[in-house]
């Protein structure tokens, strides 16, 4: 699991920093943002593919993971515990969205969207312009194509794809069981073979 | 009892092994085509994952800063809150105390009313004027005899109307 920790951050256990955290401590809550606040904030840009509703969608996480870290036991990793705030968080965001906006962003409806180059992390080396523009194509059809997906099966396949997840963690996380985990991974799955299997066949 | 799509999940990520695993692959009607299957699922991972990683948060210290700056607007807000909360709770009295104030309340709106309107009473009518409207007529000397008063009050005087007199009293005249 990737973290923004630093060495010397990483000394100071999870644990530790979360006992303080119950106690009142914001600064060690601080520390816990820094660890995971890319994480989470890729996560969520992935599930919503705006860079201010994510930004926005992460603080609003955050915030509600201390107001509630008292009610953390420590049966799961903090990262778990938060994924289940940020999930609930974006779902019913994206739930709204979807009843506000007629229906459109689950359906095939959605524009082509300019990403910017800058917003993301890779490629670190430079690439050549029509190179960019392939890329920017393909990233937008994935896109596109995630944004067809339920909120539920958006969640359950990044996190499984991207976050190299167990099915136990992502089940702690979306709040279900396990076997149904596996099922919305078995059919979101087949729906992006579907539409990406052109993009994919021709890399 | 797995379904066939948890156990298909499990194949493709590789989850199954022993005895499972060859029942499952066992019960594959196309063992070709599932294999195909698997490799584009394969594919599809490697895209994902090449194409749409770790997003950069841009300005994370800032991220930080407004989420400080958002906790303490809140926390400050709950103590807030809370205090007035306590304040409510303390100044919160009971109905016998209810009771006796309503009482005490009473009793001082009484009293004010009674000195205000002895006070009137006592302004109204001067000495003067009591002791002329006490003074008896004499009937047999002036039968026909009225006293009025009429006040003016924004020239502070009073003035005494009298018909049918034929004399004062004694007590007035006095004065």
């Amino acid at each position: 699991m990737q973290t923004e920790a630093t060495p010397v951050q990483a000394d100071v256990s999870e644990l530790d920093l979360v006992k303080r955290c119950q106690a009142g401590d914001t600064e060690a809550f601080d520390e816990l943002v820094t660890r995971y606040r890319t994480r989470v904030f890729s996560m969520i840009y992935n599930m919503v593919h705006n860079e201010q509703d994510a930004w926005d969608l992460a603080q609003d996480s955050f915030l509600k993971a201390w107001k509630s870290i008292k009610r953390f036991r420590g049966r799961s990793s903090f990262y778990t515990w938060i994924y289940r705030i940020v999930m609930n968080v974006t779902i019913d965001w994206l739930r709204k969205k979807h009843v506000k906006g007629g229906g459109t962003e689950f359906d095939d409806a959605i524009q082509l969207r300019q990403v910017e180059p800058a917003s993301k992390t890779v490629p670190k080396t430079e690439a050549l312009p029509h190179e960019m523009m392939e890329r920017d194509e393909i990233r937008a059809r994935i896109e596109r194509a995630i944004a067809q997906l339920s909120p539920e099966h958006r969640a359950v396949i990044l996190m499984k794809e991207l976050e190299d997840m167990q099915y136990h963690e992502i089940a702690e996380a979306v709040g279900c069981s396990i076997g149904t985990v596996m099922s919305r991974l078995f059919y979101a799955r087949k729906k992006l073979q579907n539409l990406l299997r052109d993009v994919y066949e021709n890399i | 009892m797995k379904t066939f799509e948890e156990k298909w999940t499990a194949w493709l990520d590789g989850q199954l092994s022993g005895r499972e695993l060859a029942e499952f692959e066992a019960s594959l009607p196309d063992k070709a085509a599932a294999e195909a299957e698997k490799t584009e699922a394969t594919k599809l991972r490697k895209l994902l994952k090449s194409e749409i990683g770790v997003q950069t948060l841009n300005n994370a210290e800032f991220f930080s800063h407004q989420l400080r700056e958002r906790i303490a607007r809140e926390s400050g807000g709950a103590s807030r809150v809370s205090g007035v909360r306590r304040m409510e709770s303390s100044t919160r009295w009971t109905v016998p105390r209810l009771l006796w104030t309503s009482a005490a309340s009473i009793a001082v709106f009484l009293a004010c009313t009674v000195l205000v309107m002895r006070d009137k009473s006592g302004s109204e009518e001067s000495q003067y004027l009591t002791q002329i409207l006490n003074a008896r007529v004499d009937p047999v000397v002036s039968p026909n005899a009225t006293v009025s008063i009429f006040e003016v009050k924004q020239d502070r005087v009073t003035v005494l109307w009298t018909e049918g007199l034929q004399t004062l009293p004694a007590d007035y005249a006095a004065k």
